[in-house]
C-alpha cells in the first residue's frame, strides 16, 4: 500500500496524488502547501506590501473562502489589513446560501465584512434583469450585466474602504482558461493584461492582485473541504454553454494525460509577455482615461457602461409599471 | 459485492468485482474525475483507492463546466 503513504511526512492516508510532480500528501500536509505555495507566489510577484489594506472579493464560493483563509494568516502576523465585500446580486435560490455562508467565514476569522446589494445601490436585481430580457428577442446572458455591476461595486468599495489592494479568487483553471481563449480569439489586448497583479489602465482604480493563481481549481476544492469550511459549491442558475466552459472541458481532459499542461501554459504565457507587451504596445495606443459623467468613476466613454446599463434598465422597469 | 455511490441528491447501489478502483466506478458512471472531491466513508480519499464491499462513497463536485 505504498500508494497510499504521504511523500511527506509517511502518514498513511493520503487525500491527493497529483500528478503533475509525483507528490501524494495526507490532508495536513496538503493544506501546508497550499497555504505555502499562495504565500510564496504573494512574495515572489510582491502582490503585497507591509502595511497593504487588501480588500477581498467574498462570494462564499471555494476559491474566496480559500483566499481569505490563507490571506489571514498575513493578517494574523500583522502584515496587512484584510477587509472582505460579498455582493449580493440577487439571484433567488441562490445568492442567499452563499451570502449566509460568506458572513459565517468572515465571523470565524475575525475579517471585517461589507455586503452590497444590487438592490440597494441600483434598486434592482439581476433576477429582475432576466425577466426583462426574456421578454426580448435576442435575450442578454445574465454575466454581461453581473460582471459590470460587480466590477464598478468592487472598484467603488476598494476606494470606500481604502484599500489598497483588491484580491480576487483567480485560480490556475481561470488564468489558463483566459490565457487560451484570448489567443484563439486574437485578442492581444485582453491577454497582455493577464497577470498576478492587474495593471489598471486607470491610476483610479485600485490595483487587483490574484494570490490564487498557481493553484488548480480542483485543489482549492479540495483545501476548503479539509479545512472543515462549509462551501457554496453550487452553480449560478444563469451559468450558461460558453466559450470559457468549452475551454475549461478542454484543459481539464487534456491535464488528464498531460498533468503540467496547465503550469505549461501559464508559465509560458509569464514569458513572452513582456515581449508581446513591448512590441504590441508600441503599435496600440490606450483609448484616454475619461470620467464618467453620471457616477465619477474612471470610463472610457462619457458615461460608463454600468451607468448606460442602469438607465437603460430603469427606463424598461418604468415601462413595465 | 456492491457499494452505495452518493452524487449529491442521486444515491445508487452499484456491483463491482474485486480490485476495482473509486477511478474505474467514476469512469463507468461518467462522472468527470477532474471535477470532483470523493470521500469513502466519509474520509477524503484519491482515485487510486481499491473499493470494499459496502462502501458509501460520496462524489463532491467541486468544479462547474463538462
Amino acid at each position: 500500500m505504498t500508494d497510499n503513504v504521504c511523500t511527506q511526512c509517511g502518514y498513511e492516508h493520503t487525500v491527493i496524488h497529483r500528478k503533475y510532480n509525483g507528490q501524494r500528501l495526507c490532508s495536513s500536509c496538503f493544506k501546508k502547501s497550499i497555504e505555502a505555495k499562495v504565500l510564496k507566489t504573494i512574495k515572489k510577484q510582491k502582490l503585497v506590501t507591509k502595511g497593504d489594506k487588501v480588500l477581498v472579493g467574498l462570494s462564499g464560493g471555494k476559491d474566496s473562502v480559500a483566499l481569505l483563509k490563507i490571506l489571514n494568516i498575513l493578517k494574523e502576523k500583522r502584515i496587512i489589513e484584510l477587509e472582505a465585500v460579498t455582493i449580493d446580486e440577487g439571484i433567488a435560490g441562490y445568492r442567499e446560501e452563499g451570502v449566509r455562508i460568506a458572513v459565517d467565514v468572515a465571523n470565524e476569522l475575525n475579517v471585517k465584512h461589507h455586503i452590497v446589494s444590487l438592490n440597494d445601490r441600483y434598486n434592482f436585481t439581476i433576477d429582475k434583469i432576466m425577466k426583462l430580457e426574456e421578454k426580448e428577442e435576442h435575450p442578454q446572458n445574465a454575466c454581461t450585466y453581473c460582471g459590470v455591476f460587480r466590477r464598478q461595486i468592487f472598484n467603488q468599495t476598494a476606494r470606500e474602504v481604502g484599500a489598497t489592494k483588491l484580491a480576487t479568487g483567480h485560480n490556475l483553471d481561470d488564468e489558463t482558461q483566459s490565457i487560451l481563449m484570448n489567443y484563439l480569439e486574437g485578442n492581444v489586448n485582453n491577454m497582455v493584461r493577464i497577470g498576478y497583479k492587474t495593471e489598471a489602465r486607470d491610476k483610479r482604480f485600485t490595483p487587483k492582485i490574484k494570490p490564487l493563481r498557481e493553484i488548480p481549481e480542483k485543489e482549492i476544492g479540495l483545501y476548503v473541504l479539509e479545512s472543515g469550511f462549509e462551501v457554496h459549491f453550487d452553480g449560478c442558475p444563469y451559468a450558461h454553454e460558453s466559450f470559457r466552459m468549452e475551454i475549461g472541458d478542454f484543459l481539464r481532459k487534456t491535464t488528464l494525460q498531460h498533468p503540467t499542461i496547465m503550469y505549461s501554459t501559464l508559465n509560458g504565457f509569464e514569458k513572452i509577455k513582456p515581449s508581446i507587451k513591448r512590441d504590441y504596445m508600441k503599435n496600440n495606443t490606450e483609448k484616454p482615461n475619461k470620467t464618467c459623467i453620471k457616477c465619477g468613476e474612471p470610463s472610457s466613454q462619457d458615461i460608463c457602461k454600468s451607468c448606460s446599463f442602469i438607465e437603460k434598465i430603469h427606463e424598461r422597469l418604468d415601462m413595465e409599471e | 459485492m456492491s457499494i452505495i455511490l452518493i452524487n449529491k441528491k442521486d444515491v445508487k447501489e452499484i456491483d463491482f468485482v474485486e480490485n476495482t478502483k473509486i477511478e474505474d466506478i467514476l469512469k463507468n458512471e461518467e462522472i468527470p474525475i477532474e471535477t470532483v472531491v470523493i470521500k469513502q466513508n466519509g474520509e477524503t480519499v484519491t482515485e487510486d483507492e481499491i473499493v470494499n464491499d459496502n462502501d458509501e462513497i460520496e462524489i463532491i463536485k467541486v468544479i462547474y463546466g463538462g
